[in-house]
């Protein structure tokens, strides 16, 4: 194998047909970007689902009778069951703080939340369940149980708040997998695109090399080599769009929904981003390879 | 045996001259069930120049498909530097076809390419170092003359231009076989000479050459010019002397590499030279 040959086909090829190259790697981009958009949002909703998952489920409201010590003693009673991760003692001072600071951060009318005193907010249990897929059913049980405690005047299962959040869960995921589908497809559309449109080009190429007696591997590792660098380029373009827009991305997001400061972001790790590029590389290669069309010009067995 | 001079052929083999390059037996073709070829048998020695003469159709293309391994006849074999080719896998005629020059007035360019590129290509496939290709394509183009046309695009090249550029990537090296088929055809008088020299030209060098042509005046210039002429009417040898190979003696005992075969007349009259030579692989 000639290798400055094949080197020279290669750079003649990419001279011959820039714009077949661009839009090559312009399409293995895309599906850079949609692979890894794909493993950065499964990775986010997971994420989510953790957040949620160490969320408060449950609000236990004591009556007002009730003192700190049996509060207390419910505490400890609800820490030994199984499907409670956490629970906390909520004091009326504490929870009229908590009030406040969020009048402030939703810029409410302030003399109105000065003239509400400690003495107006029961005391209660903040109660976090372990993290399940029946997180909401789990919660209305507990419920049920607690309301029938003596001392307990109210409980807020929040399972509505849980039922709506899993549905958009689900929904988001729903909606994310199609616009990832439509891409690549669109991406491999472009692909297919691309090279028909340089077909009638490489098939004359072929056909004179195969005249001349080029073998078939060396008529058509030219175009697999090109290929595979556009592929290679369009993916390290894509990983580096993914590394420099996603945290802004996703911070805008979770800052609208109010999990921003909450939240810490996760690019992708070199170890991900090499295998993708590899396997970008190698399809870019299993397709040049493949894409030149060769046709026989004898008929022998 | 007479003493053998040995030209380079790629670089990595060596292609005897005193032995025949090309050699085809009983050669028999047929397009939609009539023969276009039938029993045709002759040989081309390294150094010799054969040119086909024939009227339009009379079978004078399908013989050259036949001798450049693009077309598989029906019957006989096809004899190139001592391998059938009939029989050969499609894997392994590349080995084949690398080491003949094909030409034919419609021949494929590649259009995006420069003319010393696309000359170029057929040293390149042999094996040659870029730096060499380019050398030798360069002197393949002034044979033609057509130098001044190296570092154009083959796209800008009108089409006489292009069929000199074609003849150039034909006879570039040269290779051990040159299969021309209407080399003159739509050239004028002067092309058409400079055309006649360059085929005598990769003769001189120890090609084998074959020519096949309707003109009557392009055969008479190529015999002129110490061509050896067979006429071929619907698909068959007319006037040419039949002619077989004779081994040597010691045929049976020499190895497959060192067996001679000799190509003689049946009228006795001694054509030259042995059959069998190793044909130049080159390194891919």
């Amino acid at each position: 194998m000639n290798a400055a040959w094949i080197a020279r086909n290669v750079r003649r090829q990419v001279e011959a047909h820039p714009k077949m190259v661009v839009s090559t790697s312009v399409a293995f981009c895309l599906l850079a970007l949609v692979a890894g958009g794909a493993r950065l949002g499964a990775r986010t909703v997971e994420r989510w689902g953790a957040f949620v998952g160490q969320n408060v489920h449950l609000i236990v409201y004591f009556s007002g009778n009730v003192d700190e010590e049996q509060a207390l003693g419910l505490r400890d009673i609800l820490r030994r069951t199984p499907a409670v991760a956490q629970v906390a003692v909520i004091e009326p001072a504490q929870a009229l703080a908590r009030l406040t600071a969020a009048a402030a951060t939703l810029r409410a009318d302030a003399p109105v939340v000065d003239t509400l005193e400690p003495a107006y907010f029961p005391r209660s249990l903040e109660v976090s369940l372990a993290p399940a897929a029946d997180l909401a059913q789990r919660a209305q049980d507990l419920a049920k149980r607690l309301r029938n405690v003596p001392g307990v005047s109210e409980v807020d299962a929040m399972t509505t708040g849980l039922a709506r959040l899993s549905v958009w869960v689900k929904v988001g995921r729903t909606l994310g997998l199609v616009v990832l589908v439509a891409l690549g497809l669109v991406a491999l559309l472009v692909l297919v695109a691309v090279f028909l449109r340089g077909r009638e080009a490489m098939a004359r190429r072929a056909a004179v090399l195969v005249q001349l007696g080029d073998t078939e591997a060396a008529i058509r590792l030219p175009s697999a080599l090109w290929t595979a660098s556009a592929a290679l380029v369009g993916g390290g373009m894509g990983a580096c769009v993914l590394a420099l827009a996603w945290r802004p991305l996703l911070g805008r997001l979770e800052r609208s929904l109010g999990i921003a400061s909450m939240l810490p972001s996760s690019p992708l790790a070199p170890a991900e981003i090499a295998a993708g590029l590899l396997l970008l590389v190698t399809a870019g290669l299993a397709m040049g390879y493949f894409a030149t069309p060769l046709a026989a010009t004898h008929d022998h067995a | 045996m007479p003493e053998r001079s040995v030209r380079k052929v790629s670089g990595t083999a060596a292609l005897p001259y005193d032995r025949v390059v090309l050699w085809l037996e009983g050669i028999g073709c047929q397009r939609h069930g009539k023969a276009v070829l039938d029993g045709v048998t002759f040989g081309v020695p390294s150094g010799e120049l054969v040119v086909i003469e024939g009227s339009p159709a009379s079978g004078k293309s399908t013989l050259l498909e036949v001798a450049a391994t693009i077309r598989l006849p029906e019957r006989g074999a096809v004899w190139f530097a001592g391998r059938n080719t009939t029989t050969l896998q499609q894997a392994s005629l590349p080995f084949v076809r690398r080491n003949l020059g094909y030409y034919v007035a419609d021949a494929l360019l590649v259009e995006e390419d420069t003319a010393v590129d696309n000359v170029m290509a057929a040293l390149a496939v042999r094996g040659e170092a870029l730096k060499a290709a380019k050398a030798g394509a360069l002197d393949s183009l002034a044979l033609v003359r057509a130098a001044d046309l190296a570092d154009r695009a083959v796209a800008s090249l009108s089409s006489g231009q292009k069929r000199m550029v074609a003849l150039a990537r034909t006879l570039a090296g040269p290779p051990p076989l040159v299969v021309a088929d209407e080399p003159a055809a739509l050239l004028g008088d002067e092309a058409r000479a400079v055309v006649v020299a360059a085929l005598a030209a990769a003769r001189d060098l120890g090609s084998a050459v074959l020519v096949a042509t309707a003109d009557s005046a392009l055969a008479n210039a190529l015999v002129a010019a110490g061509g050896r002429r067979i006429h071929l009417v619907d698909g068959r040898m007319v006037g040419a002397p039949a002619v077989e190979l004779v081994p040597e003696p010691d045929y049976h005992e020499a190895s497959r590499e060192e067996r001679p075969a000799r190509l003689v007349s049946l009228d006795g009259d001694d054509q030259g030279s042995a059959l069998e030579a190793p044909l130049s692989k080159g390194p891919r």
